[in-house]
């Protein structure tokens, strides 16, 4: 039962206000840490409490107009000079936005939020009391003791214990400070992520339940209806939704003009002028429908700014928890991506950031020692490059080592001996990305079990997006990921097996090249042909769609994607297109992303490289004679 | 003077605030309400001219309640329009501080249509007086 009924339209105004404004705080929150006497950032986290309590108030919600009301309060004797900000009591105000964001959650599945713990309510009384108790031994037990807890609750299927979570991120310091997140066991001397912790971070941080973490592989019913709808609501400027409307209108007019053109037509009016008047009727309306499309589109359009904002809140928890300084530097804000793309990249993001606070950024000591200074920055960057949108995650740590990846991978049996010595560095770079790796040496309780970027790459993937690294040893690490604007529509390279034609992701296209028989080699087994310099296998379209091969392929396409390239050998050319995606209804065959019509109305699939490729494992990799059908040659011959 | 056609300016920073204010107004019976998101952009909308009765909330960036109610108070044109004050405070001094500087009325959130209505009342009944 709802506790909201009839309000249900404001409940989700509200959580979507509320929870912008609750990411902002946190964000100033940590601005503040560094700031305490800025008058403005003080303000500003008032006006938010003051603001959230304003409408939790309308809610009923009285959970939180409470604790809302006592850490304004608390703000109010900041704000006017009465009080100063101490590192204890920034940390209870945290502790308070954990809370409230974990209200947002029960207000979310439309339940009135429990009250805040007793020991929170107490801690934000004693500071306004001007009497807060420096961080004691014993509530940090606490918050340890319940962080312990946790791991059963994060593994099983059934709904996190909210509980747990309210008493492991409402303790004084829920994950901060001195708390024994530090892995002693590591054979290393570098203190890791412990999991459970990192998980409560992001949780407190992010508001959501372990479920929803990147590889999480369990049923997705477990997202609430609330949940859906607040994902399907979207705030879009008037103003671009004028502009929707002026296309609309003027698409209509011009259809009226080609009605009365038709008709002319039809009436055996086919005069130079009349043909004329068409052509630009026709020529017009092509105009109008593209901007129409880029307007809608524009609706979809959101600045990534909203998103961003969780994170300096996780980078500073997750860097105290490992006793680092980090500041996360944010730019580009303004950005525009497509929403259901902000979604789908909120824990790809999450992910990497952790592991550049983790692995990237080196202990303050290590900092000092290489001559860097002890404070580290992780910057979180998005621009839009082309018709594309790029988002960067670098840090100004340790950089990555080629070699020890390399090592590690084989050790892992994760490629071969081969294979490990004709890997250039960005190759080797890569190689995190595969399922199973991991440059942490201990594999239990510690951060990097394997999980996560393999999941990171195929949640960008996903997107139609790639991810790149660049690392340079001693100075720092940069993941690139880029993405297409939108996902409604994919260009695509229509290449033709026999007569029939099939769509591939143009972005995935580097180049077309004829197949000279004479150029093509054999080289263990494989067909493979030089393009300059470099070695690349041959693989055919009939034989990735398992359909017979008639004739010797003419062209190849230099195919070239994150993890490989290769050239696909195919019959001809049908040109390139947008393609409008529209999925299959109910059935999805392996290999195929979707369909989509042409300009002459067929049907036409477009192909899921990865899958196929991943599908075919190695006999995908025809031998020179199979390629070139020799022996049937011969035998025509 | 409740004319049910009379236009309404509903100024708060938080959107879900405007929507709760011109909701509780339907609930009344008017329907003409316009909204701004602080003070700046109601003192232009009420120099635009139209609004006979202006709702605010206290607390906003650029410009708050009180110096959005200073500003209409002290501008000839405007300054005989009601005005409304909402906040989240109960407090004494707070209520002096409108009342000094020309609400016509003070309400506490959270509150009802009722709530609503009972204070209008109250200033329709002192502007038909005044």
């Amino acid at each position: 039962m709802s506790d909201f009924a009839g309000m249900e339209d404001l409940l989700q105004d509200f959580l979507v206000e509320a929870g912008d404004l609750l990411s902002g705080v946190d964000n100033k929150l940590v601005d503040l840490e560094r700031n305490p006497h800025d008058l403005a950032l003080l303000n500003e986290i008032f006006r938010g409490f003051h603001t959230i309590k304003g409408g939790a108030g309308f809610l009923n919600a009285s959970e939180l107009v409470t604790l809302c009301h006592l850490t304004e309060n608390l703000f109010d004797k900041l704000r006017t000079n009465e009080m100063q900000v101490t590192p204890d009591m920034l940390d209870v105000i945290l502790g308070a936005t954990a809370t409230v964001r974990s209200m947002f959650g029960d207000l979310e599945r439309s339940l009135q939020p429990g009250p805040a713990t007793p020991q929170l309510i107490e801690q934000l009384k004693q500071a306004l009391a001007g009497q807060l108790k420096g961080n004691s031994a014993a509530p940090k037990q606490t918050a340890a003791q319940a962080a312990v807890s946790v791991p059963a609750v994060a593994g099983g299927e059934t709904e996190p214990d909210w509980n747990a979570y309210y008493q492991a991120v409402t303790g004084v310091e829920p994950v901060t400070g001195n708390l024994p997140v530090v892995d002693t066991t590591a054979e290393s001397d570098e203190p890791h992520l412990n999991e459970t912790v990192a998980e409560q971070i992001i949780q407190a941080a992010v508001g959501r339940r372990t479920t929803d973490k990147p590889g999480y592989q369990g049923p997705a019913g477990g997202r609430r209806e609330g949940e859906r709808q607040r994902d399907n609501s979207i705030r879009v400027d008037t103003s671009r939704l004028d502009q929707v409307l002026n296309l609309s209108g003027e698409i209509g007019l011009t259809k009226n003009r080609l009605t009365a053109l038709r008709s002319d037509i039809l009436n055996g009016k086919n005069d130079t002028d009349t043909l004329h008047a068409l052509d630009l009727a026709v020529s017009q309306l092509d105009l109008l429908v593209s901007d129409l499309q880029n307007a809608v589109m524009k609706t979809r359009m959101q600045p990534i700014g909203r998103l961003f904002q969780k994170y300096p809140r996780i980078a500073r928890d997750l860097a105290r928890s490992l006793g680092k300084d980090v500041e996360m530097v944010l730019e580009g804000e303004e950005t525009e991506i497509d929403k259901t793309m902000i979604e789908d990249l909120s824990d790809p993001i999450i992910h990497l950031i952790r592991n550049a606070v983790d692995h990237g950024i080196e202990l303050p000591g290590e900092r000092m020692t290489m001559g860097k200074g002890e404070k580290s920055f992780v910057k979180l960057e998005a621009r839009q490059e082309g018709d594309h949108i790029v988002i960067v995650v670098a840090d100004d740590g340790r950089g990555m080592n080629p070699e020890r990846l390399r090592a590690k991978a084989l050790e892992k049996g994760l490629i071969s001996d081969e294979e490990a010595n004709t890997m250039d560095e960005r190759q080797s770079f890569n190689l995190v990305f595969l399922p199973g790796f991991s440059t942490a040496n201990v594999v239990s309780d510690v951060s990097g079990r394997g999980v996560g970027m393999d999941v990171v790459r195929t949640n960008i993937q996903k997107l139609n997006g790639s991810i790149d690294i660049r690392s340079v040893q001693g100075k720092g690490t940069e993941f690139i990921i880029s993405l297409p604007l939108t996902l409604a529509i994919l260009p695509v390279l229509l290449v033709c097996l026999e007569d029939q034609p099939f769509a591939v992701p143009l972005s995935m296209v580097r180049e077309i090249l004829p197949i000279d028989p004479k150029e093509v080699q054999e080289l263990g087994g494989r067909a493979t042909m030089v393009v300059r310099g470099e070695v690349l296998p041959i693989v055919t379209l009939a034989a990735l769609l398992g359909w017979p091969q008639q004739r010797v392929p003419e062209y190849g396409v230099l195919m070239q994607s994150a993890e490989q390239s290769f050239v696909l050998a195919i019959d001809s050319f049908a040109g390139r297109e947008d393609a409008v995606i529209k999925s299959l209804y109910d059935f999805r065959p392996k290999g195929v992303a979707g369909v989509t019509t042409l300009s002459n109305g067929q049907i036409v699939l477009i192909l899921d490289m990865k899958e196929l490729l991943g599908s075919m494992g190695e006999q995908r990799v025809a031998t020179r004679a199979q390629l070139l059908l020799e022996g049937q040659i011969a035998a025509a011959a | 003077m409740s004319d049910p056609k009379m236009k309404f300016l509903v100024v708060d920073d938080f959107s879900t605030m405007r929507r709760i204010v011109r909701n509780l107004l339907k609930e009344l019976g008017y329907t003409n309400v316009d909204e701004a998101e602080d003070g700046v952009v109601a003192m232009q909308k009420l120099s635009a001219g139209g609004i006979d009765f202006v709702v605010t909330d206290w607390n906003m960036p650029n410009m708050t309640g009180i110096e959005l109610l200073r500003a209409i108070r002290a501008n000839a044109q405007i300054a005989h329009l009601p005005v409304l004050m909402i906040t989240a405070e109960a407090k004494k001094e707070n209520i002096i501080e409108a009342a000094q500087a020309g609400a016509s009325g003070y309400i506490v959130k959270p509150f009802t249509a009722a709530t609503l209505a009972e204070k209008m009342a109250k200033i329709f009944e002192k502007m038909g007086k005044g």
